[in-house]
């Protein structure tokens, strides 16, 4: 028995069943929860607002295709693209924001220099910092329908910077209750019930405000507000090794002290007065940490360099939010980050700087 | 003859898009419309009129022949000296005739003499040759960085600001404001960031165009040679 | 002593489907009715052919002389005649002179048990002499010539010499085989080796999944009255590699050399001092998804694999691809004739969706690649080197400290085929080296 035709191909003849497309499917997948929540807390215009922004990109994708004469769009990065630009938007930013930020990442930050995996910048981050030099605010802006329909008209870190510098000063979310923010009344009825039968006993109370935030409950950008989802759908993709986890934990933990250090000098305090919580669940830094920065694309690639690479992140992000104007500084930060990349690949990688010693000895 | 040469200062030489040469003011300059058409016009004067004076000037050297009697290193200081001096002119001219461009061209302005000399120094003509060779070059450079320089200014503040700045003629304020995109512009696009991105895709576009046409250029002649 | 240790860095874990085949004794094969023996079987010269056309030949008998510094003599596997000395293509492209031999007339030696031989007395020359004209070479892949590895060099003690017991790819299980059936003969060939090196240290190396091993090899040790340690490694691939062993029991400060020699080889060793019969046959694991009895079987050398498949119980599905060696390094081939050789420790097949080529995507930097290099390289960027064509920096990277172990191909979720295109770099390098 001779076989018709047998397949002659170089070693190794297995391979993983995962695929560089599934692993961009699996990330919108991971984004899935906190889209779901944007959309139901904010309902029909925030369903439009990432349908307008995940469609401009596949639109771009499919030109950008014509004119590359490969069809790409099937590798799941232009969707992921979209929805990643879409969740950074706030609910009532004009549609033609979100389309041309995705636009504006496909066609420039990624197909203009060769497409997936030669980007040197994530193109949703881009795209995201497009629209905020373009039009200021469209991830914070609350107009209309919502500043009728919610209590509270800002989101809570422009409302922030608004009340800053404050007469009573202190943390956040009591500078925020000293000028008057309005919290859901949601809120107000979960933190009076805790505070009379939980911490009564205890002889502290949670400041108001505090439920809103964890749920993500507030005005802002639509998918960057749950943090617990965002976390459930990072765990999901960190346990499939799809993401890594160097690069967010380490960004994260470097603006969290940061902030804790030095964030109340910045807003007029006292040190140690920063808090770092409201300023973790206020804004999209979680959102550009765990699915933004750790883009294996952008990001360095030996595990020295994925740590430098997040603590240089979590420095940028703090001081581009308290010292800045673009947004809450998440977008800026990571493109800023993305520019310094090939540095710490080139000079950081214990390995190959060990490599390279070894040759020049 | 001398149209090869003023082409060739468009196409070939340019000095924005192929050489990448200048770009502070096609940045910095080329955000409103009015203020590229200015710095073009500058430009293109003061090369005309400095590789006209520079010329004489060589051959005042050697008066009779075409030989270069004036060492390199003379003509460098002389042509700093011829431009810097008309750069001053265009200048006054300019602040007496429209302060305001005059103001938002800043210190570009009087940079023009730097450009001159950055739009000269890779001339597609020998030094000393005849003057019309010498004004077909130059102009061929100032029409290529001019149109370059035009060309951004108009893609950023049409998209960047939603307005297009002409001379103010009688009633009409010099300002067109584009429907649909005056309310709220890519402002991203009239910082520095988006006028190198421009510049980027202009010159991606031109190399583009030109290797289309040598492909195709030597693709005709080798069919040509093909059959002998 | 036992003792388990850990890799030092890097390996993959693919899918190990060699429970089938290990499970089940050693099957003898038939003998095949027609022989293809090549003449290069080893690394280094192919062997000088003295054997005609028409030529009656008895089993083991010399049809090819060692010539030159690295060869090895090539006996006959089967009694019968040469029907012709032929031209033919090995796996991986490499061309060698064959000898056919029908199948015809007695065996004489095989079958019946053979009265060992003492050895004990033998001089040293002696023993290398009886390991070379066996023509002994690695058993594992690597295809040296035994009696080189054996020779002491004056000036260069020996402080370790390990028994590599560990299946050099997933899915092969030839060695754990051999070492579970032919304990003893083993322990035996180690106290030649140490008669022969004298080493400080013996250590006999096992995977994980082979642990069970390790208490029927003492008991073989304290009869034969052999120090020999046991260390455990661990399963992943690709701890077979030899210097992974090494590398992993660790001769730290030791002054001295590192002698490691495969199971197969050592049984070889044995066979050939103790039993005075030349290395003509060897265990091969056949296995894969079609094969219909995947196991081990004691082969002829120069058996096809059309026979061998036969022994199986023949192909369940049209093959895909065949594959002499493991799923990780093998090397595929285009025809059931090819014979097995002295390197051949197994045959995987695959089925033909197994065989599929599968869609390239770019490279996303995942670095996944570099999480499992074992070499500490850093493959996505070997790989650009290497396709740009700048073969001097991909050479500074360590293109060279590359073994072709697969584990980057295997981990890479773009498809990206990294190890041919090192293969590629390496054989630039090496021919812009020497021209």
């Amino acid at each position: 028995m001779e076989p018709a035709r047998l397949v002659l191909s170089s070693a190794p003849h297995l391979g993983m069943r995962s695929s560089s497309a599934r692993m961009a499917w699996l990330v919108a997948a991971g984004l899935a929860p906190a889209a779901a929540w944007g959309i139901f807390l904010f309902g029909v215009p925030a369903a439009i607002v990432l349908c307008v922004s995940v469609g401009a990109a596949l639109l771009a994708e499919l030109l950008s295709s014509f004119f590359l004469k490969k069809l790409t769009i099937t590798d799941g990065s232009a969707f992921l693209t979209g929805l990643l630009v879409g969740l950074f938007m706030s609910p009532s930013t004009p549609l033609y924001v979100p389309a041309a930020a995705s636009a504006f990442a496909i066609l420039v930050v990624k197909q203009s220099f060769g497409g997936l995996g030669r980007n040197w910048m994530n193109p949703a981050m881009g795209g995201v910092l497009f629209a905020l030099l373009s039009w200021p605010g469209s991830t914070s802006r609350w107009t209309g329908a919502f500043a009728a329909r919610n209590a509270a008209a800002l989101p809570p870190l422009v409302a922030l910077r608004q009340a800053l510098p404050s007469p009573t000063g202190g943390a956040p979310l009591s500078v925020l209750a000293a000028s008057g923010y309005r919290w859901s009344d949601l809120d107000a009825r979960v933190i009076a019930w805790i505070n009379t039968h939980v911490f009564a006993g205890l002889g502290t109370a949670l400041q108001p405000g505090t439920f809103d935030m964890l749920i993500g409950r507030t005005p802002g950008p639509i998918g960057a507000l749950s943090v617990p989802l965002l976390l459930v759908g990072a765990a999901f993709l960190l346990r499939r090794k799809i993401i890594r986890w160097r690069v967010p934990v380490f960004f994260l933990s470097a603006f969290f002290f940061l902030t804790l250090a030095l964030g109340g000098i910045a807003s007029g305090g006292s040190w140690l007065s920063g808090g770092p919580g409201f300023h973790l669940f206020a804004g999209s830094i979680v959102l550009g940490a765990l699915f933004a920065a750790s883009d294996p694309v952008t990001s360095p690639l030996s595990s020295r360099g994925q740590i430098i690479f997040g603590i240089s992140l979590g420095v940028l992000a703090f001081v581009m939010r308290f010292f800045g104007s673009l947004g809450d500084g998440v977008a800026v930060a990571i493109v800023l980050g993305n520019c310094v990349v090939p540095l710490i690949d080139s000079r950081f990688d214990g390995r190959a700087t060990a490599l390279s010693r070894g040759r020049r000895e | 003859m001398n149209a090869s040469a003023t082409r060739g200062g468009v196409t070939t030489y340019n000095g924005e898009l192929a050489l990448l040469m200048s770009l502070t003011p096609a940045i910095a300059v080329a955000v409103r419309v009015i203020d590229a058409l200015w710095m073009a016009a500058g430009v293109v004067a003061v090369l005309l009129l400095s590789r006209a004076c520079m010329s004489l000037i060589v051959r005042a050297g050697n008066p009779g022949t075409q030989k270069d009697a004036s060492p390199p290193q003379g003509r460098f200081f002389s042509a700093l000296i011829v431009s810097s001096v008309l750069t001053a002119s265009f200048e006054i001219l300019l602040m007496s005739a429209d302060p305001e461009a005059s103001a938002s061209l800043g210190i570009y302005a009087p940079l023009i003499a730097v450009n001159f000399l950055v739009l000269s120094m890779t001339r597609a003509v020998d030094s000393g040759t005849s003057m019309g060779r010498e004004l077909a070059d130059a102009l061929g450079r100032g029409i290529g960085f001019a149109a370059c320089l035009i060309l951004i200014a108009i893609l950023r503040e049409v998209l960047g600001a939603g307005t297009m700045t002409l001379f103010p003629v009688g009633q009409f304020s010099g300002v067109i404001a584009v429907p649909g995109l005056i309310d709220d512009p890519a402002r991203a696009l009239g910082l520095a960031g988006g006028g190198l991105i421009c510049l980027g895709y202009l010159a991606a576009l031109v190399r583009l165009a030109r290797k289309r046409r040598l492909a195709s250029g030597t693709a005709g002649e080798s069919s040509k040679d093909g059959p002998r | 002593m036992t003792d388990t240790r850990k890799l030092p860095h890097g390996g993959v874990n693919p899918p190990n489907d060699s429970n089938i085949s290990r499970t089940a004794p050693i099957a003898n094969a038939l003998v095949p009715s027609r022989a293809v023996i090549p003449l290069l079987q080893h690394a280094g010269t192919p062997a000088r052919c003295v054997v005609q056309q028409g030529d009656k030949v008895s089993e083991g008998m010399l049809i090819g002389k060692a010539e030159g510094a690295l060869s090895a003599n090539v006996h006959s596997s089967i009694p019968g005649t040469v029907v012709a000395v032929t031209g033919i293509t090995l796996p991986g492209g490499v061309a060698s002179q064959a000898v056919v031999i029908d199948l015809e007339g007695e065996f004489g030696k095989s079958g019946k048990p053979r009265q060992p031989r003492a050895w004990e007395g033998a001089s040293r020359i002696e023993l290398l002499g009886r390991i070379q004209s066996a023509g002994v070479v690695g058993l594992g892949g690597s295809r040296m010539p035994t009696h080189l590895k054996l020779a002491s060099a004056p000036g260069s003690p020996v402080a370790l010499l390990v028994a590599n017991g560990i299946d050099g790819e997933p899915g092969l299980s030839a060695d754990f085989a051999l070492l579970r059936e032919k304990t003893a003969e083993i322990a035996e060939a180690l106290r030649i080796c140490r008669a022969l090196l004298e080493p400080q240290r013996i250590v006999l190396a096992l995977g994980e999944d082979a642990r069970e091993l390790a208490g029927a090899f003492e008991e073989a040790c304290a009869t034969s009255k052999l120090a020999c340690d046991i260390a455990i490694l661990p399963s992943t691939y690709p701890q077979g590699h030899e210097q992974i062993v090494l590398g992993s029991i660790g001769v730290k400060g030791a002054p001295g050399r590192s002698v490691i020699l495969n199971v197969a080889t050592l049984h070889a060793v044995y066979e050939a001092v103790v039993l005075d019969r030349p290395l003509i046959e060897r265990v091969v694991t056949v296995a894969g998804a079609p094969v219909a009895r995947p196991r081990n079987l004691k082969v002829r050398l120069g058996t096809r694999l059309g026979d061998l498949f036969e022994e199986c119980g023949g192909l369940l599905a049209a093959p895909g691809k065949i594959v002499i060696g493991g799923p990780m390094r093998g090397v595929a081939v285009s025809s059931l004739d090819i014979p097995v050789t002295k390197g051949t420790s197994g045959v995987t097949v695959f089925d033909e969706s197994a065989a599929r080529t599968r869609t390239e995507w770019p490279c996303i930097r995942c670095g996944a690649c570099v999480e499992v290099c074992p070499w500490d390289l850093f493959p996505t960027r070997l790989y650009k080197l290497v396709r740009q064509g700048s073969l001097a920096a991909a050479d500074r990277e360590g293109l060279s400290r590359c073994t072709e172990c697969g584990c980057c191909a295997f981990a890479c979720p773009s498809h990206i085929p990294l190890v041919a295109v090192f293969h590629e770099g390496k054989k630039a390098l090496a021919g812009g080296g020497n021209g």
